[in-house]
């Protein structure tokens, strides 16, 4: 059995397992749940170890460098003259994702945590729970543009359920415009992947293949293509790799989210219970800067690399305005949402740099930032389960009755702000190297694009620092005065194991960034070496 | 990636080590100690530092006017770039490593004194600890990434001991404000470097800006600058000649920034002021003696970096920061503020003193500075103690900082008195003291450099005369309305109890280990002149002065000074206040210049205002588009299902009743009468002949 698919479908045994279980159990079914995410935690530590590391194993357009690949036939349906219909079972991983993959795997027991929060329907919600895990992880495995894209959707579903059943006041609202916004964008990718899959050829057996990596190599295409490079084929009067390469990378900016197609996330998050948001900060959004790296960019390099000006302009225009939000916000979730719009900015402009540190850079700043709105969803959920209000204005002096919990909230909000010996610092500050050498490199952005998104370095410190200021220290002042006082009680033994590792986790990796770059750096290099080719 | 090191150098680089962790182990030891209050603690960092001190001192001896000494491991790689981490030690670095130690270990013992009935006691250490090893690592870090590193660290652990009591509101608004103030610089700073960066590949100091740097071999070939290569395209290999030549002021004013952040330079000096909330000890060592200069010591540290006319724009800004303050200094009544602006006054002068060339003495007084005003704010602390003292005893209403309240203390605080004269001798520099030896230097430098200038830079040697003696007003005034006179309540207040005293050892060792080096002789031979202190001669760069200024200047600096101080103690040991407590030079002086007032209405509002009206914008035009757009499908959606229900299934409820209606009609016609059947015969018949005939 390869490990990979274990890893996957590993939850979805769980999942039978909870399904199956009497509903009287219920108090059973979180332990069962955590005990799924733990064992997955525990292959992708194991994965992590033993994921080779060399020039030999850059992965990205090279099948054969991929680690723990295991194929299979899947569909195969004998369409006589048209040829044969050819679908295969394709996972692994490269440096691409094995960050993102422990990343992933880490915040889910996370997650898992949090559910404890969860008091109705528990059946529902773990199964859902688990049926969402399988798929992140599917998502980040998968090397077939159609398993991943059944992946992709599959990410929809229960996530739709979660929002709307276990969430906030508006919650019906916030799921329907989040499916929607996410549907809206992942439909036309549908398109571009038939398309895709009617241009490329499997060399070895001369049938169409939905196979990503042979879609990155240009002579894999047929001569007169729709996405043939030579063929210079136009939809709608344009050229048609360019329509391509827009509409995937509109369906993963969605997810980002890259502003101006972010208002989905501020409604979904502040609805969201706190598990639900801790996996759409987390995970769901690396999903988006993931896909943009592997698929939009891996598959259209070359039109990447002509519009890399205006990928950039967004990833600045996201920081910033993100960040500008974020200081107008009155509501903590919302503030968060705001700055991790902010902070995902960083992550586009490190990847439209084109450069081995601003890719490397944006990288490491999904994985910081994986962490770290995990941690800040999690000490949000905190408060709101304790008063049921999240006004930033409703609460004051919290550090003199909360002063565990405020110790954690620093750690959480000063590693968001950049601060050095936390994970974010490396992650800011080599997407903003890579945007400023790209210039001299590979003439993709102008220099003043990393001088404006270092503004939103200082933004971040204002809004985080004036929500600390207004929240936590001062006179103990509560909107539910007295009531408040004694429901607010201090961190308790779960909440600090949850919290405990992620602290501890992003100053490592602070720390200690080889621990993520070792893994990554040579399929960053593979990649940018590959970019160039073109 | 370990270069090759002798034994010795290994074994000097191994104490830095020791000396720069201890306080980290310290602070570490101190996170895990149970009890808030627990006594332990300030020993624990105590020792940390003493310990560290004394291996510093050894560094030290080793190091200074030897060869530099520079070890790194490698850190992690990105990409193909090798990020390292290490120590270097020159001149420079041992000499900062030596000043923070000796000034962190007066404040460490005056503090388990002075913290010692605050709840916070643990926590405070902790803190204490946590500073002095980022400050420490700061000045021996070898590249750019980890000085960069420990210059936030700084500022952040700053901002935890400005709002060290986070229960007051002023408290941790300084906080913030101290650390957005700072994060201005500190973006500046990582532009610079990211700047440095790409035109040289290296983060590494020494090989930028050391002996034999890159830094210099540029600029041989170009005096105005290192981007572009010079008329006749002589390139150093390994150089990246891309960027516009804007990018190298555009990097001198990254480092601008974050000099003037730290070092709180206009026209980022106002977080400095309002940091004066943390406790008392926190200023005198962070905000007086050792993160302030941390802006003057990376000037220091990339001096090789800056062409004439960047050079010219420090010292013009350093000129015009240490002028605005000694004004602002003179009108404020809170103890530590005076201070505070004191502070920022003279690192004008080190920035300005850079600025013009007088790297050395820029130095010195950096040093010379730590020691007096270190001083001067732990007797502030005791001053603020007793009385605070006062105030308690006899339950009034009054803030024991303002010096409003004050006087006659030289009787109750004989010590602290004494101790106080010293540090305001040395701070406004007459003769005997240390402060005189720099600020000489300095004063000297500075005229030499204006000579031969357009005589608009004349102003920059006035105005720095100018402060000088504004300085000695400001001190003066402060001195004799705290120490001289009479208690200035007592009169108010009939029935006062006063049952102050100086204090233990604990706060009178610190004083008396500060004043040591308050005098020239810890740095000079000769009482009036630095021209052979073994201080100026550590550092290459920088001459003592030119032949006619060093006497001239110095001598009626010195008169003038004198003449300032026996004018402020007239009229302030008599109450005879000439100056009216009005007008707009006092208020302007009074009000801190504004700055505050015009930082809130034209940055901080309009900031504020544009979150919000991208909120706004975030929710009714993207989001209103969104919501139009879901609209417009549902009505169209509407649409549709009219057209369903009314045109295309009327078309078929259409069809039907047709269908119907004929079918009645035919109907009609299958009576089963034999009448009606012959009758639609002949009708038929008729239709067909009628047709025929006709057609």
């Amino acid at each position: 059995m390869n490990i990979l698919t274990l890893l996957i479908f590993s939850p979805l045994l769980f999942g039978l397992v909870i399904l199956l279980t009497p509903s009287k159990w219920r108090a059973g079914f979180k332990y069962i749940a955590l005990l799924a995410t733990l064992v997955q935690f525990g292959m992708s530590v194991f994965i992590y170890c033993h994921f080779k590391t060399g020039p030999g194993f850059g992965g990205v357009n090279q099948e054969s460098q991929f680690q723990f690949v295991q194929k299979l036939h899947w569909i195969n349906l004998d369409l006589g003259p048209i040829g044969k219909m050819q679908i295969n079972y394709v996972v692994g991983i490269d440096g691409l994702s094995i960050a993102l993959l422990m990343m992933t795997s880490l915040v889910l027991v996370i997650a898992a945590l949090a559910s404890w929060e969860i008091k109705s329907n528990l059946k529902g919600y773990f199964v859902l729970f688990l049926i969402l895990d399988m798929a992140v992880i599917g998502v980040f495995c998968a090397l077939d543009f159609f398993l991943f894209y059944i992946f992709y959707e599959l990410m929809l579903l229960p996530l739709y359920f979660l929002i709307g059943m276990w969430g906030g006041a508006r919650r019906e609202f916030a799921a329907i415009k989040f499916f929607l916004y996410t549907l809206f964008g992942s439909v036309f990718m549908l398109l571009v992947m038939v398309g895709l899959y009617l241009s490329v050829k499997d060399p070895a057996t001369g049938n169409h293949t939905f196979n990503m990596v042979q879609m990155m190599n240009p002579a894999n295409y047929d001569g007169g293509a729709v996405f043939s490079l030579g063929a210079h084929q136009t939809i709608f009067g344009f050229p048609a790799r360019t329509v391509g390469f827009l509409v995937l990378f509109v369906a993963f900016a969605i997810k980002v989210p890259v502003v101006p197609l972010h208002t989905w996330l501020p409604d979904a998050h502040v609805e969201a219970p706190t598990p639900v948001s801790i996996i759409l900060a987390g995970i769901l959004l690396k999903v988006g800067g993931y896909g943009i790296i592997r698929v939009a960019i891996g598959i259209f390099p070359e039109v990447a690399s002509a519009h890399a000006y205006w990928l950039g302009l967004f990833g600045v225009i996201s920081i910033i305005y993100g960040a500008l939000n974020a200081l107008a916000q009155k509501d903590l979730k919302r503030m968060i949402a705001y700055s991790s719009v902010s902070h995902m900015g960083f992550v586009l402009l490190g990847i439209a740099s084109l450069t081995t540190e601003g890719i490397s850079g944006a990288i490491f700043q999904m994985v910081s930032h994986g962490f770290l709105a995990t941690m800040l969803f999690f000490l949000a959920g905190i408060i709101y389960n304790r008063v049921h209000d999240r006004g930033i204005n409703h609460f004051r002096g919290l550090a003199a009755i909360m002063p565990k919990y405020t110790a954690f909230v620093m750690i959480a909000f000063f590693a968001s702000l950049g601060l050095p010996g936390f994970s974010a610092f490396i992650g800011e500050a080599f997407s903003l190297v890579g945007a400023f050498k790209s210039n001299a490199v590979n003439g993709e952005l102008p220099y003043w694009m990393a001088a404006c998104a270092s503004l939103g370095i200082l933004l971040g410190a204002s809004y985080f620092l004036w929500t600390m200021q207004r929240m936590f220290f001062g006179k103990v002042n509560l909107k539910g005065g007295a009531v408040w006082q004694t429901a607010l009680s201090d961190l308790n033994l779960r909440e600090k194991i949850t919290l405990v590792p992620l602290a501890l986790v992003v100053l490592a990796i602070g720390l200690m960034p080889s621990l993520v770059f070792s893994k990554i750096n040579d399929s960053v290099l593979a990649l940018v070496q590959f970019l160039h080719l073109k | 990636m370990e270069q090759f090191l002798p034994p010795a150098d290994s074994l000097t680089i191994n104490i830095t080590l020791i000396a720069v962790l201890l306080p980290l182990a310290a602070a570490v030891i101190n996170c895990i100690l149970p009890g808030k209050k627990n006594k332990l603690a300030g020993w624990i960092s105590t020792s940390a530092i003493l310990t560290s001190a004394i291996l510093s001192a050894l560094v030290f001896s080793l190091i200074w006017n030897a060869h530099p000494v520079h070890a790194f491991i490698h850190w992690f790689t990105i990409g193909t770039t090798e990020l390292n981490a290490g120590i270097l030690l020159n001149n420079l670095s041992v000499l900062m490593l030596l000043l923070v130690n000796l000034v962190a270990l007066p404040v460490h013992l005056y503090s388990i004194a002075y913290m010692g009935h605050d709840d916070g006691f643990k926590r405070y250490f902790t803190y204490l600890s946590f500073f002095c090893f980022s400050m420490l690592a700061l000045v021996v870090a070898d590249n750019l990434v980890t000085l960069y590193i420990f210059w936030e660290l700084v500022g952040f652990s700053s901002y935890l001991l400005i709002g060290f009591w986070f229960t007051r509101d002023k408290a941790v608004m300084a906080n913030k404000k101290a650390f957005i103030m700072n994060r201005i610089g500190d973006i500046g700073l990582l532009m610079t470097i990211i700047i440095i960066y790409s035109v040289f590949h290296t983060f590494d100091i020494d090989k930028l800006f050391g002996k034999t740097s890159i830094v210099e071999s540029v600029l041989l070939l170009n005096r105005a600058g290192w981007l572009s290569p010079n008329e006749n395209n002589w390139i150093v290999p390994g150089i990246s000649y891309h960027l516009p030549i804007i990018w190298q002021y555009i990097a001198f004013a990254g480092i601008f920034l974050a000099v003037a952040a730290k070092s709180a330079q206009f026209p980022l000096h106002t977080w400095l002021p309002d940091a004066m909330e943390g406790p008392t000890s926190i200023s005198a060592l962070i905000h007086a003696a050792t993160m302030v200069a941390a802006g003057v010591f990376l000037l220091a540290r990339v001096y090789p970096l800056f062409n004439p006319v960047e050079l010219t724009i420090l010292a013009i800004v350093g000129c015009f920061t240490a002028f605005m303050a000694a004004t602002i200094a003179l009108a404020q009544n809170d103890l530590k503020r005076i201070l505070a602006y004191s502070t920022i006054s003279q690192l004008g002068y080190m920035v300005m003193a850079m600025g013009v060339g007088a790297y050395s003495s820029s130095l010195f007084h950096l040093v010379t500075h730590a020691f007096f005003k270190c001083l001067l704010f732990l007797v502030a602390g005791v001053v603020i103690h007793q009385v605070a003292h006062i105030r308690d005893d006899n339950q009034l209403a009054i803030d024991p900082q303002n010096i409003q309240f004050m006087g006659g203390l030289r009787k109750k605080l004989p010590f602290t008195f004494i101790m106080a004269i010293i540090g305001g001798v040395a701070l406004a520099g007459l003769p005997f003291t240390s402060g005189f030896l720099s600020k000489d230097g300095i004063l000297t430098q500075t005229f030499a450099w204006s000579a031969g200038k357009n005589p608009v830079f004349e102003l920059v040697p006035v105005f720095s005369v100018l402060t000088t003696l504004l300085t000695a007003f400001y001190i003066t005034r402060m001195i004799v309305k705290v120490f001289f006179g009479e208690l200035r309540i007592a009169p108010v207040v009939s029935t006062l109890k006063i049952n102050i005293d100086d204090g233990g050892w604990l706060y009178k060792l610190p004083m008396l280990l500060l004043a040591t080096g308050c005098f020239f002789s810890l740095f000079s031979a000769n009482p009036i002149s630095a021209g052979h202190s073994w201080f100026l001669s550590g550092f290459l760069s920088g001459s003592a002065g030119e032949g006619s200024y060093t006497f001239l200047i110095p001598v009626s600096v010195t008169i003038a000074s004198l003449l300032v101080i026996y004018y402020a103690w007239v009229i302030y040991s008599n109450r005879a206040n000439p100056f009216p407590q009005r007008g707009i030079l006092f208020d302007i002086a009074c009000r801190e210049w504004y700055f505050d007032t015009i930082y809130e209405r034209v940055i901080i509002k309009p900031i504020l205002f544009i979150g919000r009206a991208c909120f706004w914008t975030d929710r009714r035009v993207i989001d209103g588009f969104i919501v139009l757009f879901a609209k417009a499908a549902i009505l169209f959606s509407r649409i549709a299902a009219f057209i369903d229900r009314r045109i295309i299934d009327g078309f078929i409820d259409l069809l039907v009743k047709l269908v119907r209606g004929i079918g009645n009609l035919v109907r009609l016609f299958q009576g089963g009468r034999v009448q009606y059947y012959l009758y639609s015969m002949l009708m038929a018949i008729a239709a067909i002949f009628i047709l025929k005939i006709f057609f």
